[in-house]
């Protein structure tokens, strides 16, 4: 999701006071000591209800269990058995799938947005604007997709009487493959661009006025201004905005769940929806344990590549 | 030296500010420990007899004035009833089964069709022991219960629960829509390809803004009756033996009593059966024909609003969505119920609820007394006011419950097992969860297509449902 | 070429030059169009829900459908509030959300400043675990956690709900990078008088660090209002539920509920996350500003 920047676009911006601050050397031992100190609760915190729980889930997943009787070993069965269960493969692919194109529906819209709001404009309505794009992110997803499923009923939803207006007949929005995708993604988007929205809007404010003077003076103006100037400074936040939304677009659970229950067919279940299904409703949580851990795999070396890409793509000023 | 001072005061100021806020933080939080450690529920932890219903507090109120009753009759049994909300049966399984993996199960769990051979399997006692030893005291009972609902409450020849409330798929219809297009109070036996003329006929009335035949994706009320009126199921229905016990003390007499087993098993896929194929095609041809929607998975939550305002021809539900028409705003002429059409047979599907002990019940005895009580006449009428269910009870399927809200023929409501005694419960295997999921999610597509992609969704529901039933509960 | 200069600010910019009041700036209109659509969009859905919340069931499904509640009718509303006890919902969630944004915004504070700003062995590995806990689903780990609280007597409290929210790997690298983005020759001045590492961290970055907090806190209070998984699982007495939990059963089983109602519930869950939002978004804007766009 990084963007690529033109190298030639380096320009010679006086750095921000940054990096850490340079403490005299003196007091390298009771810095040490604080810093613990102010760890503590995170590290402690995070050991107990985070790594334990993830190496428990590891271990689980060799395992059958129910909950309510013994588990019992089974080496890599659930591994094998998961790895062979065609809903739970194309559940991984509808994830990927839903990822590269939320996130980049999700990334192009805000950027667009903040582009457009942080240029002049009266004030006032900036302000109003801001707010509208932030809105979706207050409510809760269960209940946006609660209203959501509502409007984009076949027959009697809002959306297919103002398609009907423009002559388009009614689109099967959540009884068919593609539009059920379609619903899922549109809802997602609509509730989470505010958050990208808000990452872009700082970073664009972080952009001196000066750059722009300068590249206007070059001749860059309009679109090709933003292309050469405001996508390469922007790239941090880009990044930053890319890497949250992936992960939470890969933990992907209240909207397909309340909107399509996953289907029709599998078409829109995701990964978190098959190992909640596994573990609460089939009692499988050895099973659950082993797409689990699978699914925490890939997220990582998703996001491994992510940070090595923006090694070569992403600019800091 | 001003600036000084004022920086100073500013600095006491903050720091007051931000002393009364963090004092403020804790003393909150001391002040709301007993609801943070929730050692405030009344309650919690003693030895009371826990029943564990699906609602919401509401619902638990209203059995106050049955658990009053009850503890003027066993002053020595205390009781408490928790209402565990979710959105729909699997949903409060799971919390159930969550509840026993804490370590704190409930004693008595109300469980519906839908979980009656999970929790028999796996975390129910049965209640045979005690209906030996009371068979005095419920006879009446069971004179006034169809054997069809303790049928479905059989598992492998042992009782686990007492029907309490059921509903069976009828066929409601709105009366205005029904006039509009010319038509008649449909017959008893009406047939599918009547029920399809009816549809065609609204559709004629009505071109655009009305669906003439709604319906959802759901375990009860979907595919599921069309498959029993054609004669078949997704899953291959036998029973197993034994429960004679039951039959021949309490149903002896009873016209059907020939038809009951030890209990239904469902063991087999059968969603490659012709006739499967044969009442999916149908449903096919109304979504293609305009008739019927393309039906929206775990669906219903816009059903009674649409039916409510006239947008919606015909649904199947059962006596339980009465009292929801009529608060919704409809009088009791707007609408009325029917039989399901027939096809090959005229079998309905039905659903029901009852009591269960868990396993882990400190107190079985206890527990008995409540369900006993509970499944008395007394009681019932305290639990069910209202008609937003179908009581157990024949005798309570009267006038007096349908008074001033319909439909006209609330008789069809019971005439249903009594007239269609073979009449079967919502297929359930133990395995329910992941059979409910490999028939629903096939459903939209089978329905929603050609001819071709109705047999690719029927082979994966097979496959689906093989891998399900593979499983263990 | 023409050059239009555009002026980049998040701030009311100072007063355009006299230039393009004679003749209409079509770059302005277009853009405000664009951004208009957009905001349509995004609360025309909300709108629909208020005034379909304040009709009457039977009116619910009417089309044309009114996106403006001319004739309110409130009787969902009242639906809402014999159905669930409302009090005890909006108690729960407000102990849970409360002490959780207060605990996030403590040790995200104190965790992202050793981070940024104290040197010790081993601080990049440690913060690239931190980071990497936020990429594992709530979904794998909530088995663990379930027997976690067990073992702990936490069962079925409002506590197992807020201690595990407590550390948190966003909130932690939000403040790292808020600490970060602070000017250098703050902490060179304080270590020039000598001070001690923790005497800095309280006269001169504690005081500051208020607006990176403020966005934690906002950020967890908006998350865990509205979350709905955890306590799902977590919790199973109806006293113990948030608000969330206690709307889903507002559906009915079966979809017996009406849409109004629901509707109703999912607006006025929505009244406390809007007044933080609204008292909040100033300092979150401006801390987003401040703090990522490095």
């Amino acid at each position: 999701m990084s963007t690529t920047i033109p190298r030639r676009e380096r320009s010679k911006q006086a750095a921000r006071p940054a990096g850490p601050a340079k403490a005299a050397a003196s007091g390298r031992h009771s810095q040490r000591w604080l810093a613990w100190m102010f760890l503590a609760p995170t590290i402690v915190g995070m050991g107990l209800f985070t790594l334990v729980p993830i190496v428990a889930s590891v271990v689980l997943a060799f395992f059958r269990w129910d909950i309510i009787s013994a588990p019992t070993f089974v080496g890599f069965d659930n591994f094998a058995e998961v790895v062979q269960d065609p809903t739970v493969r194309v559940s991984f692919l509808n994830t990927i799938v839903f990822v590269v194109v939320a996130v980049a529906f999700q990334l192009g819209l805000a950027l667009a947005l903040a582009v457009m709001v942080q240029e002049k404009m009266p004030s006032w309505l900036r302000t109003f604007f801001r707010s509208a794009f932030f809105f979706p992110l207050i409510l809760s997803a269960a209940s946006v997709s609660i209203f959501m499923r509502y409007l984009f009923n076949e027959q009697f939803g809002v959306v297919n009487w103002f398609l009907s207006l423009a002559g388009i007949p009614a689109v099967p929005w959540l009884t068919t493959p593609g539009g059920s995708a379609a619903v899922v993604i549109l809802v997602y988007v609509w509730q989470n661009f505010g958050f990208s929205f808000l990452l872009f809007i700082g970073g664009l404010a972080s952009i001196p006025t000066e750059t722009y003077e300068a590249a206007s003076l070059d001749g860059a103006t309009g679109w090709r201004k933003h292309l050469y100037v405001t996508l390469p400074l922007l790239s941090p936040t880009t990044l930053l905005a890319s890497v949250i939304a992936i992960i939470n677009a890969l933990q992907v659970f209240d909207q397909p769940y309340v909107l399509t229950r996953g289907g029709p067919g599998d078409s829109t279940r995701t990964a978190v929806m098959v190992i909640f299904e596994s573990a609460f409703q089939r009692l499988e949580f050895g099973q659950a344990s082993a797409i689990g851990v699978i699914l925490t795999l890939i997220i990582m070396a998703v996001t491994a590549a992510q940070f090595r890409l923006s090694k070569r793509f992403v600019f800091y000023q | 030296m001003t600036g000084a001072t004022s920086g100073r005061l500013r600095e006491f100021s903050r720091r007051t500010a931000l002393g009364a806020l963090g004092a403020g933080i804790v003393g909150a939080t001391v002040a709301s420990w007993p609801r943070l450690s929730g050692t405030d529920i009344p309650g919690r932890g003693d030895n009371s007899l826990s029943i564990a219903i699906l609602g919401t507090a509401a619902d638990a109120a209203a059995r106050q004035r049955a658990i009053d009753a009850f503890a003027r009759l066993h002053p020595d049994i205390p009781v408490k009833v928790q209402a565990i909300q979710a959105g729909d049966w699997k949903d409060f399984f799971t919390k159930i089964l969550t509840m026993v993996a804490a370590g704190t199960p409930p004693d008595i769990v109300y469980v519906a069709t839908e979980g009656a051979q999970l929790f028999a399997d796996k975390l129910a006692h049965p209640l045979d022991e005690y209906l030996r030893r009371d068979a005095a005291d419920m006879a009446e009972f069971f004179d006034d219960v169809h054997p069809s609902l303790v049928e479905a409450f059989m598992y492998k020849g042992s009782l686990f629960q007492l029907p309490m409330d059921w509903n069976a798929a009828n066929m409601y219809y709105n009366t205005t829509a029904f006039q509009q297009a010319g038509l008649q109070r449909p017959a008893d036996d009406w047939t599918h390809l009547d029920f399809r003329n009816s549809l065609v006929a609204m559709r004629k009335a009505r071109p655009s803004d009305f669906t003439p035949y709604y319906w959802t994706n759901r375990l009860f009320g979907g595919v599921v009756p069309w498959l029993y009126a054609n004669d078949t199921s997704f899953l291959k229905e036998t029973r197993s033996t034994g429960g004679d016990w039951l039959w021949d003390s309490f149903y002896a007499n009873d016209p059907s009593r020939s038809l009951r087993t030890g209990g239904y098993q469902w063991l087999e896929p059968n969603a490659d059966d012709p006739r499967v194929f044969e009442s999916f095609d149908y449903l096919r041809g109304l979504v293609k024909d305009g008739l019927g929607v393309r039906p929206e998975e775990g669906g219903g939550g816009s059903l009674v609003g649409l039916f409510a305002s006239n947008r919606i021809g015909t649904t199947p539900a059962g006596g339980y969505w009465v009292q929801g028409l009529h608060e919704a705003g409809m009088k009791e002429n707007d609408f009325d119920v029917a039989f399901f059409p027939k096809w090959r047979t005229q079998r309905h599907q039905f659903g029901t609820a009852g009591y269960a002990i868990m396993k882990t019940a400190k107190d079985k005895d206890a527990a008995w007394e409540w369900i006993k009580f509970s499944a008395s006449r007394e009681a019932m009428e305290l639990i069910f006011p209202n008609p937003v269910t179908t009581p157990a009870r024949r005798s309570m399927v009267n006038e007096a419950l349908y008074a001033g809200k319909g439909p006209a023929h609330w008789k069809v409501f019971y005439d249903t097992l009594d007239k269609y005694p073979t009449t079967g419960p919502i297929p359930a295997p133990p395995q329910q969860a992941a059979v409910e999921t490999a028939l629903m999610k096939n459903v939209s597509l089978a329905v929603s297509g050609d001819e071709r992609q109705l047999k690719q969704a029927l082979d994966s529901m097979q496959r689906d449902l093989e891998i399900a039933l593979r499983r263990q509960p | 070429m023409s050059t239009t200069t555009e002026r980049v600010s998040t701030r009311p910019a100072p007063a355009p030059p006299a230039r393009g009041r004679r003749k209409p700036n079509w770059n302005l209109v277009v853009r405000i169009a664009l951004l208009s659509l957009a905001a349509v969009l995004t609360l025309g859905p909300v709108m629909w829900t208020l005034s379909t919340s304040l009709r009457t069931p039977s009116e619910s499904f009417r089309l044309p459908p009114s996106f403006f509640p001319l004739n309110p009718d409130f009787t969902s509303y009242v639906q809402v509030f014999e159905q669930l006890d409302i009090f005890i919902l909006v108690l729960n969630s407000a102990l849970v959300t409360g002490l959780i944004a207060v605990g996030q915004m403590v040790t995200a504070a104190m965790a992202g400043y050793a981070f940024a700003n104290l040197k010790f062995r081993g601080g990049g590995a440690l913060f690239s675990i931190v980071l990497a806990t936020m990429m594992v689903p709530v979904q794998v780990t909530i088995v663990p956690v379930f027997m976690l609280i067990r073992g702990m007597g936490l069962s079925d409290t409002l506590l197992a709900l807020i201690l595990p929210a407590i550390p948190t790997a966003f909130g932690t690298f939000l403040m790292r990078q808020y600490f970060l983005g602070l000017p250098a020759d703050l902490a060179e001045a304080a270590a020039i008088d000598g001070a001690s590492p923790w005497r800095t961290f309280r006269s001169v970055y504690a005081p500051l660090a208020v607006p990176g907090m403020a966005i934690v806190g906002i950020l967890a209070f908006n998350f865990h209002w509205n979350e709905f998984f955890r306590p799902l699982i977590l919790t199973i007495s109806e006293r113990n539920f948030t608000l969330p939990l206690g709307l889903v059963s507002l559906q009915g089983n079966l979809g017996t509920g009406s849409i109004s109602v629901v509707l109703a519930g999912v607006v006025l869950s929505m009244i406390p996350a809007l007044v933080v939002f609204t008292f909040g978004q100033r300092a979150l804007q401006d801390g987003l500003t401040a703090g990522t766009g490095k």
